[in-house]
């Protein structure tokens, strides 16, 4: 081998060597920056995430941005909002580059993982954001405590509890009084039963997590080291949905449609029950006027007399260059004046003290969506966020397969429970 | 540039070594190492493209394959325990067969089919270009549109099943059937390649000389003798070359089944492939990509040793 070969070969070696180096630098730098201190002064640049919300509240956020840098002169907001799909994907891919923002839009379970992982402020350890916990409703501020992490890691922002819409006529149909509608599963159950004895589907979903937990089933042992849905009372309840099923109460593509396509099949009419949210009432409205003109808004069915609670906050970053202004930034967008004002333009509940017991709230104006706030706000004290923070989305498939497979009449109840208690206890403990 | 030039040079008459003056040694060093270094130079950026992105994410999916990594923790070495748990993870073997059964089932047609209809389209008629362009439409139409098209006409209240009730048959459950979930799916990857592999052969036929068809034309072979004697032989290697495209993607089949069977891979997950339990494992914020890692060795191991069976069986014929 000639010595300018070698130099050649040596040469394209230190080069792939060099590369790959700064690649993996590029790819470990992730979280190595220690934050700032959050009793700082308030000023400089933070970026702020929020989730699939520019589209429709832009001119909000424009404002209490604008609201914020007038506040706190030499403060600078830059305002990002990502998609609804892969949403979790794009924290994971910011969170190993480390840049992840500095005010973050996060929901309990994904708040989870970056808790775990250092990325984000333990709000009840530091002294500053510390003092703001009187301000947020407890139920609201424990939804962010991290098992097993010693603290709350997001300010407590909009809550839903969410309504369940139902088409009248089919009941009608089914010789069920269109004006009752099920309170608790058990009637769920029974009504079911008639529905399908028509030939009429009544739900598109097999059970969630949360189904679970508003039955009465415990999910977790109170340590939050297992998965406990596999007692008696949960067996019991995947006995009542497996024979709703063989009787033709759930669609036939229950099992393999999602809830966007479940809501597609509800607008044709398909089956008669289906969760949602207030913004689905201008969809029925625009697509569907039969069915809006036949459409019953009731309380999701529950045997706790609880509802589950849908949570959002918002997390700052614990390696923020401009903690003291992140921080600030948070608290803002989630004091009282502007998640009032949120709430007020989108069918959402804010989280502070006091809030929900404005006339707002309390007193329905005559309108369906005014129905639907007074319902859903009389519940929110009470509710429960039933979905545990360590609910990955792999868990979640895992838990729906194993129903499948029940439901198909593969497994029986226990055995199934029994299969998805035991792969998620062991995805909790692999951690 | 020769590179003889220098040598025969620096020869005297006799044949024998001159010493070379200072200025013509630096000069033929100069050379040298422009000649060198010249081709790396040229080989450079596309080095560095495939270093970045091919070879490094290779090694790290190969180092991270022995590690219990997270999508947030770097994770410690763990030797062979993801390809042991691999073994014994039911859902795996479940993943496995579903894309086996995608190669064995869709190759075959992705071998044949489209060189039928190449055969029709290479006639020269009026109006053929339409009919070569509608069957080429499905290749430059989006995996998500066509996807959705399809399950629009499978649904329970769709096209098809529409047709079906029309003339008294019950309705198929295309939709929520394991199976038929499957099937489905295979047949939308079929229709779907069917104009891109049309389109190889249709380069191939065209390179079969007319004069072989003309001559067992003469001696009396009809059309199915023609094919076999004379275009299957003559189309031979596009037919590997499609056989060993087709088999890598249908062993890395993710959207069409995504898309009709659902996030969860049908009910219960019994259509869930190899790529989509990669995908379902290593992604998310609390993804095991670990785990997933060792998916993708084995994966990879698998698309490798298929890839080189169909290289195998082309050599030995031709021999």
């Amino acid at each position: 081998m000639s010595i300018h070969r070698s130099v050649a070969i040596r040469t394209a070696v230190g080069l792939g060597a060099a590369l790959s180096l700064t690649v993996l630098s590029a790819c470990g730098g992730g979280g190595s920056g220690a934050g700032s201190a959050t009793d700082g002064k308030i000023e400089g640049e933070i970026k702020f995430q929020t989730w699939n919300l520019r589209a429709n509240f832009k001119d909000y956020f424009e404002g209490v941005i604008k609201d914020f840098e007038k506040a706190n002169p030499g403060t600078k907001v830059k305002w990002v909002d990502q998609p609804a799909d892969n949403y979790a994907d794009k924290l994971s891919a910011d969170a190993s580059a480390g840049t992840l923002p500095d005010v973050v839009n996060l929901s309990p379970d994904l708040a989870y993982p970056l808790a775990k992982a250092g990325t984000l402020l333990n709000l009840d350890k530091d002294k500053v954001a510390g003092t703001f916990k009187p301000e947020y409703l407890d139920g609201a501020w424990q939804g962010f405590d991290m098992p097993g992490l010693d603290g709350s890691y997001a300010f407590p922002w909009y809550l839903n509890t969410g309504p369940l819409f139902y088409n009248k006529s089919m009941f009608k149909d089914a010789g069920l009084d269109p004006d009752k509608a099920p309170k608790t599963f058990d009637d769920l159950f029974a009504d079911a039963a008639q529905l399908a004895k028509k030939g009429k589907a009544t739900l598109a979903q097999p059970p969630t997590v949360e189904d679970f937990g508003r039955y009465g089933v415990d999910i977790m042992s109170k340590d939050g080291k297992r998965f406990t849905f596999n007692d008696a009372k949960g067996v019991g309840f995947l006995t009542k949905y497996q024979e709703m099923f063989k009787e033709g109460g759930l669609h036939q593509q229950a099992l393999t449609l999602t809830a966007e396509t479940a809501g597609q099949k509800f607008l044709q009419q398909e089956f008669a029950m289906n969760p949602g949210s207030a913004h689905d009432l201008d969809t029925f409205k625009k697509n569907a006027p039969t069915l809006y003109n036949s459409l019953g808004i009731t309380d999701v069915p529950t045997n706790t007399g609880k509802q589950n609670m849908y949570l959002q906050g918002l997390s700052v970053n614990s390696q923020s260059k401009n903690a003291a202004t992140a921080l600030a930034f948070a608290h803002f967008v989630t004091d009282q004046k502007n998640q009032e004002d949120f709430g007020h333009k989108v069918a959402v509940f804010p989280s502070t003290k006091g809030s929900l017991d404005k006339e707002y709230w309390t007193r329905a104006d005559g309108t369906e969506e005014g129905k639907i706030r007074v319902a859903s706000a009389r519940m929110l004290p009470t509710a429960v966020n039933y979905t545990p923070v360590l609910f990955s989305d792999e868990m979640k498939t895992i838990l729906r397969n194993e129903i499948a497979k029940c439901l198909q009449g593969k497994e029986s109840p226990k055995e199934a429970l029994d299969g998805a208690a035991e792969q998620m206890t062991k995805l909790i403990q692999q951690k | 540039m020769s590179t003889s030039t220098p040598t025969v040079a620096a020869k005297g008459a006799a044949g024998r070594p001159r010493t070379a003056a200072p200025g013509r040694r630096a000069g033929r060093t100069a050379a040298r190492t422009h000649k060198a270094f010249s081709p790396w130079l040229f080989l450079a950026p596309g080095l560095l493209i495939t270093l970045a992105f091919n070879l490094y994410p290779f090694l790290a999916t190969v180092w991270k394959s022995f590690t219990d990594a997270r999508t947030l923790t770097t994770g410690d070495f763990v030797g062979f325990d993801n390809f042991t748990a691999l073994v014994h993870d039911d859902q795996f073997w479940v993943a496995l067969r579903n894309s086996a059964l995608y190669v064995a089932l869709v190759v075959p047609c992705l071998v044949f089919l489209p060189l039928l209809l190449a055969l029709l389209v290479q006639r020269h008629i009026p109006g053929i270009a339409f009919f070569r362009s509608a069957y080429y439409t499905p290749v430059v139409a989006s995996v998500v549109v066509v996807a959705l098209m399809w399950v629009w006409m499978l649904d329970d209240r769709g096209f098809v099943n529409g047709v079906l009730r029309l003339v008294g048959i019950d309705p198929v459950p295309f939709l929520s059937n394991q199976w038929l979930l499957l099937l489905s799916s295979m047949a939308l990857t079929v229709w779907k390649g069917l104009g891109y592999y049309m389109i190889i052969y249709l380069a191939a036929l065209a390179n079969v000389p007319k004069e072989l068809h003309e001559a067992a034309e003469v001696d009396g072979a009809g059309p199915i003798r023609r094919f076999v004697s004379i275009t299957m032989p003559s189309v031979r290697s596009t037919m590997v070359l499609v056989a060993a495209l087709s088999s890598v993607s249908a062993f890395k089949v993710f959207t069409e089944v995504f898309l009709i069977a659902g996030p969860t891979g049908g009910p219960g997950g019994d259509d869930t492939t190899l790529v989509m339990l990669i995908q379902r494992v290593g992604s998310g914020l609390q993804g095991r990509t670990g785990y997933a890692s060792a998916m993708s060795i084995v994966l990879f191991l698998l698309t490798l040793v298929l890839m080189l069976l169909v290289l195998r069986a082309d050599r030995k014929d031709k021999g």
